[in-house]
């Protein structure tokens, strides 16, 4: 992929995800991960990536995670 | 009011001969809880000749349709306990099913099944027809299997060698002495509490209203799921056919809603109304049962505590997704029964009983591992898990790939690799196909014993059995040597040979395998021995050397001394 691509493939999805306006922004984010993850087709990769996108929680997150036990 | 489709058959209170406020007998076994846990074990137990006292604190089975899916594992079970005919013949089968997305079908269910098979994988049966079903086997046993009705455990005391129960029952109270008690008194049990002993595990917050309606419909035996229905938007909802027109139908309630009013049947019917406008039901239609249920994922750490055995809900709560409920706690009576008969016999060291529960744990750890899957995309946990599931369902009409992901992952039994009573597993490592030791027999269509069509899993009793693939028909001498110790030995041991004829003068009773699709199947075209348990788990296989080291891996798996070992 060139710089060129990569900045397409950028502005495509800020277009997807001003279309779908923020509530349902993050459903076109989850749908896309699903799509990648079977086209990328590596689980070590994919389980990396997870890892490194993950962001500290926001301070007004009200649920308790069900994922620490 | 609501409708009824069964005939309940109340019993009365039965008070044995007492000695100054005690049961005058000191009892074997002692069940607690008559469901279909408990008359699963003592039907079990009777079978080794064990008798056993079985309280039940209700005066006739359950009401509703509770526990309504009967696996194939199950219908095994049952078989051995020559209970399976009014089941099948009663219950419905199906292998398969739908799951939608709004208004799309968007993953079709099919459960493992092939021409091999003996029984469907799965059926639909009330849960008071099975219990039913089971009273009655249990009257064949009326030496052996004393159930007693209205019959309350409120107390027990254990002791170094058995435990004390108290017995409470509208004609008075007494104690009652046994060498073993097993609690199978479900999901609230009094011995677990009197014991002072505590589940863990996660319990989770989302609740299901289960109701059962008479309709009639010619819509076929499956498991149907909608997710986010336009009948009730943002719900999860499952519907099954059962028998005498009856359908089970589950539904999410909204984390906003007040379960106590959430079960009344004006909040109720209007839901099912909509739900059946939806998908073309007409028929009129009326409710017979509503029920809440709350998904919980905890075991006890060990299901042994000295002479006091737990079994089903009692031990462990699963959650229903997956159908492990009373799947697994029927599986957890096979694994016990030939155990606790071996040792109330004096055949097996107490050390026997550690391996039900470590078996048994294991069990319940693989099945919450599954269940909890299940679980959390039927009723997602958080917000993460809900945008997952938006974004698999909305994605799976179009995307085969992410329908894995839709399937509701239907129980199948559970092998224990790791089972102290397996045995040479290096010998295991020789083959190429077939159970390994700690797994259940794969089913496969032959010629029994006794002449009869029949299956691989027929050929099992209340023993442990050898299964000798001999293709030629001929057993080697030194096998048939080692094989007729066994047979005189006290510990319950069967040899059938499976072979492609029934050779002259055979010395051991023959199941035909005239195509040699069991031999296939077991990786014994050239041969081979299976040990199997009395719960039909293999102990331990061999191409070679089973005369040299059958009784070894038998001895094993009563976990017998090792010195005596060869």
């Amino acid at each position: 992929m060139t710089d060129d691509q990569l900045d397409a493939a950028y502005t495509a999805l800020s277009c997807a995800l001003t279309d779908a306006g923020a509530e349902r922004g993050e459903l076109v984010l989850a749908r896309l991960a699903l799509l990648l993850m079977h086209e990328l087709d590596d689980p070590a990769r994919i389980m990396r990536a997870i890892e490194t996108a993950r962001v500290s929680a926001s301070p007004n997150r009200q649920e308790e995670s069900p994922c620490s036990r | 009011m609501l409708a009824t489709y069964f005939d309940y058959r109340r019993h009365p209170v039965r008070l044995p001969r007492l000695d100054g406020g005690a049961d005058a007998v000191r009892h074997r076994a002692a069940i607690v809880g008559g469901g279909p846990i408990g008359l699963s074990l003592a039907l079990g137990l009777a079978r080794y000749g064990v008798p056993s006292v079985v309280l039940e604190a209700d005066d006739t089975v359950c009401t509703g349709s509770r526990a309504a899916c009967i696996s194939r594992r199950s219908l095994e079970i049952f078989a051995a306990l020559g209970c399976e005919a009014p089941m099948l013949a009663k219950g419905l089968a199906w292998t398969g099913g739908r799951s939608y997305y709004r208004d799309t079908e968007v993953f079709r269910l099919s459960m493992p099944h092939d021409e091999n098979q003996r029984f469907p994988p799965m059926i639909n049966l009330q849960q008071c027809f099975a219990e039913q079903f089971l009273v009655d086997e249990a009257a064949r046993y009326a030496d052996l299997v004393d159930i007693r009705w209205q019959s309350k455990v409120t107390g027990v005391t254990p002791g170094a060698d058995g435990a004390r129960l108290a017995v409470e029952t509208p004609g008075g109270t007494y104690s009652l002495d046994a060498g073993w008690v097993v609690a199978c008194d479900g999901a609230r049990s009094a011995v677990r509490q009197a014991l002072g002993l505590k589940l863990e595990g996660t319990q989770y917050e989302g609740r299901y209203v289960i109701v059962d309606i008479l309709l009639r419909s010619d819509y076929p035996t499956e498991r149907r799921a909608w997710f986010d229905p336009p009948s009730n938007p943002g719900s999860t909802l499952l519907m099954h056919k059962q028998p005498d027109d009856i359908w089970r139908i589950d539904y999410q309630l909204r984390d906003d809603e007040d379960p106590d009013e959430a079960v009344k049947p004006e909040n109720v019917l209007p839901r099912v109304a909509s739900h059946l406008a939806m998908i073309g039901e007409r028929q009129d239609w009326e409710p017979v049962w509503i029920s809440m249920y709350k998904a919980n994922a905890l075991t006890l750490p060990s299901y042994r505590h000295g002479r006091v055995l737990f079994a089903g809900d009692a031990a462990h709560l699963v959650p229903i997704f997956g159908v492990r409920g009373m799947n697994s706690g029927i599986d957890d009576t096979h694994n016990l029964a030939w155990k606790l008969a071996l040792v109330d016999r004096g055949l097996a060291p107490e050390a026997l009983l550690d391996t039900y529960s470590d078996e048994r744990v294991h069990a319940t750890r693989e099945n919450l591992r599954y269940a909890t899957k299940s679980t959390e995309f039927m009723a997602p946990p958080s917000h993460g898990f809900a945008l997952m599931r938006e974004a698999v369902l909305s994605l799976a009409a179009e995307h085969a790939w992410v329908r894995p992901l839709v399937n509701p992952r239907q129980t199948s039994a559970i092998a224990f690799p790791d089972s102290a009573l397996n045995a040479f597993a290096a010998r295991s490592a020789a083959f190429e196909a077939g159970p390994r030791p700690g797994e259940v027999l794969p089913e496969c269509p032959l010629e029994r014993v006794d002449g009869m069509y029949g299956h691989v899993t027929d050929l099992l009793g209340p023993c442990f059995t050898a299964l000798v693939f001999c293709p030629e028909g001929a057993v080697p001498a030194d096998l048939q040597t080692a094989l007729a110790r066994l047979a005189r030995g006290a510990v319950p041991f069967a040899a059938v040979a499976v072979a492609s004829r029934r050779a002259p003068g055979a010395t051991l009773p023959t199941a035909v395998d005239a195509g040699g699709r069991a031999a296939r199947l077991f990786g014994a075209e050239g041969g081979a021995v299976y040990l199997v348990r009395p719960d039909g788990h293999v102990c331990a296989r061999w191409r070679d050397g089973a005369a040299g080291e059958i009784e070894v891996a038998l001895r094993r798996a009563v976990c017998a001394s090792v010195p005596e070992m060869r």
